[in-house]
């Protein structure tokens, strides 16, 4: 490319021949005679050389510096006649490239015009390469930006699976762990997990991913899905394994609450079908026992309308528990208060099953923090299958239930549900509180229980149970005076009333 | 002489209302809440016809319909399925009729009339 040059000279004559013999060499030359013309040309215009004679004006110097800081690659000569380059030199000194005297040899013109295209090539370099070093550090900053900012968690980790690097989300959930190994921070593990995708990695250079349970620093469980992807060294080695995983906990939990849903549907189809065809039995025995006005029959056919009308209700509304969500809503209640409230439910039941109810609550009980809704509908619950479990058993001829309440040296509230009902063997005791299991066929839904033990664990109590097949069951419940500190959002079933 | 049906189901108020519809209609109707009960219940009256529940606590109704059809004296005799659950009709293979809860009285009671006549 043609390079452009200013030549600052008053002297029109030297001027003139200058600009000619330096066209020649292949230079666009603009000739500026006067400071107006020079004033004009630096103001609007970018040179490659200034060719100058500085004593044009007195104010060219400070024009020339000012024109070399604007544009750093432009080179500067200066033209002197030989009794004022040492004033020259004084003036500029090392901030121009050369000095020529006047008149000026051609091959010194040479000279300095090759020694000013070699800076200009090598400054345009230089300022080239600035530039890529500057775009290198903000895409850097960039890549930094987005390993840090990506809303997973990322670790790289080496050969020992020992974390080197890891991103802010990571930091913020399971800490800064650099140079502890990965089992440890994210699994609380003393050694390394089977089937690790990062040692995998390693080993076949492939991507490999898992669905993992991690617990964060805070002791919260985490479900994630793990990538991972090799680091490569200049050579193709494998240094290091990049691990990011994604936390789907909602997706999962979402899908258990549909799977439960699913199986919520398909066990209760059956015993649905059960109390309609008991509901329709009923429905039978009235309208024979009206048709027939046999009084006995419709008093039983109108018990048992009802009892399934109940158990109908009962059912409809343990789903509707189950299928929709809320947190816990908190209140603060008298314990006594709680417990009559309990017994006032459940007292008519025991009374027309034939069952005696014993009632010790202590008194001075103070008061708790609960979702009363919600604890007294979990303690009826248990009470409940209490008198069923009575009503059940035809060995023994008086049944009672005996309810307490009391406060522990734990500073718990307890109560103990005890019967002499039919009991439990040991496999109906393990899994009492599963979700749909009944162990009363096509009379239970298998949510009573499940729903009271969840509401019972998330107020940051425990349900304790012994139970002999033939004997009876004991339940025993403990209960925080308040609620827990972890503050866990919980998401529950909603009673409507 | 009236036919005699036995009901086993583990449900009372299902078997009480199969009692009264069997009876209501001429036919003399005994009960039996299990399997074990069901067998012992079929060896003493030795019933013209059985209904059977499938799910019930305890053993399953296709064990009571295998250990009848091991009888010699109470193989044949024949079975109507009641069952809350549909799809396991195929463990009580000989079955005459399955019918699933809640099922039709007529339809029920037309089943029991031609397998009796």
């Amino acid at each position: 490319m043609t390079k452009q040059l200013l030549l600052i000279d008053g002297d029109k004559n030297q001027a003139g021949a200058l600009k000619t013999y330096i066209e020649r060499l292949q230079y666009e030359v603009v000739i500026a005679a006067t400071f107006e013309e020079v004033k004009h040309q630096l103001g609007f215009l970018s040179w490659d050389i200034i060719l100058a004679d500085p004593f044009l004006s007195d104010d060219v110097a400070a024009c020339l510096d000012l024109a070399k800081k604007k544009n750093t690659i432009v080179q500067i000569i200066i033209l002197a006649q030989k009794d004022k380059l040492d004033i020259a030199m004084d003036i500029f000194e090392s901030r121009v490239l050369h000095y020529l005297e006047i008149p000026v040899s051609s091959k010194t013109l040479d000279l300095a015009l090759i020694s000013a295209g070699k800076n200009i090539s090598r400054n345009k370099k230089l300022e080239r390469y600035s530039e890529r070093l500057a775009e290198l550090n903000g895409t850097k900053d960039l890549f930094n930006q987005l390993f840090e900012e990506v809303p997973c968690y990322i670790s790289v980790q080496d050969k020992n699976l020992r974390i080197t690097a890891s991103n802010k989300k990571f930091k913020s959930h399971f800490g800064n762990q650099i140079g502890e190994p990965c089992f440890e921070t994210y699994k609380h593990r003393t050694s390394q997990c089977n089937d690790c995708p990062v040692a995998a990695t390693f080993q076949d250079g492939q991507s490999h991913s898992t669905e993992e349970i991690v617990t964060s620093k805070f002791g919260k469980q985490y479900n994630v899905l793990t990538q991972t992807a090799p680091i490569r060294n200049k050579k193709g080695e494998i240094t290091q394994v990049m691990e990011m995983s994604t936390n789907i906990t909602q997706i999962r939990q979402l899908q258990d609450h549909l799977v439960s849903l699913g199986l919520m549907l398909g066990s209760m189809s059956h015993g649905v079908k059960g109390m309609l065809t008991a509901l329709d039995g009923g429905i039978y025995q009235l309208e024979t026992g009206l048709a027939k006005k046999d009084d006995e029959r419709v008093f039983k056919a109108s018990g048992q309308i009802k009892t399934m009308a109940d158990k109908i209700k009962k059912m409809v509304l343990e789903i509707l528990y189950y299928a929709k969500s809320r947190e816990l809503q908190y209140q603060e209640v008298e314990v006594a208060t709680l417990a009559e409230n309990i017994i006032s439910i459940v007292k008519p039941k025991a009374e027309n099953n034939a069952v005696r109810l014993d009632i010790l609550i202590d008194k001075n009980l103070g008061k708790i923090d609960v979702d009363l809704k919600w604890m007294e509908a979990s303690l009826v619950n248990l009470l409940e299958n209490a008198v069923d479990a009575c009503t059940s058993d035809s060995d023994k001829k008086d049944h009672f239930i005996t309810f307490r309440a009391f406060k522990n040296t734990n500073n718990q509230i307890c109560f103990t549900i005890i019967d002499n009902g039919m009991g439990m063997d040991t496999e109906t005791k393990n899994k009492m509180f599963t979700l749909f299991f009944t162990s009363k066929g096509s009379q239970g839904t298998g949510l009573g229980l499940f729903i009271a033990h969840r509401v019972i664990k998330y107020h940051g109590g425990t349900i304790e149970v012994e139970s002999e097949k033939g004997k009876g069951s004991q339940f025993y419940i403990y209960l925080p005076l308040n609620k827990p500190d972890n503050g866990k959002v919980v998401e529950f079933p909603t009673i409507n009333h | 002489m009236k036919k005699k049906i036995l009901v086993i189901d583990d449900d009372l108020n299902i078997r009480d209302y199969l009692v009264s519809l069997f009876n209501d209609n001429g036919y003399e109707a005994y009960i039996a809440g299990d399997v074990k009960e069901g067998i012992k219940e079929a060896k003493k009256i030795k019933p013209d016809l059985i209904t059977l529940d499938i799910e019930m606590p305890g053993e399953w109704g296709p064990r009571f319909y295998r250990q009848l059809s091991q009888d010699s004296e109470l193989k044949n005799i024949p079975v109507i399925v009641i069952s809350g659950l549909s799809g396991h009709q195929y463990a009580v293979v000989n079955a005459v009729a399955s019918l699933t809860k809640p099922f039709d009285r007529e339809e029920l009671l037309k089943i029991v009339k031609e397998t009796l006549n």
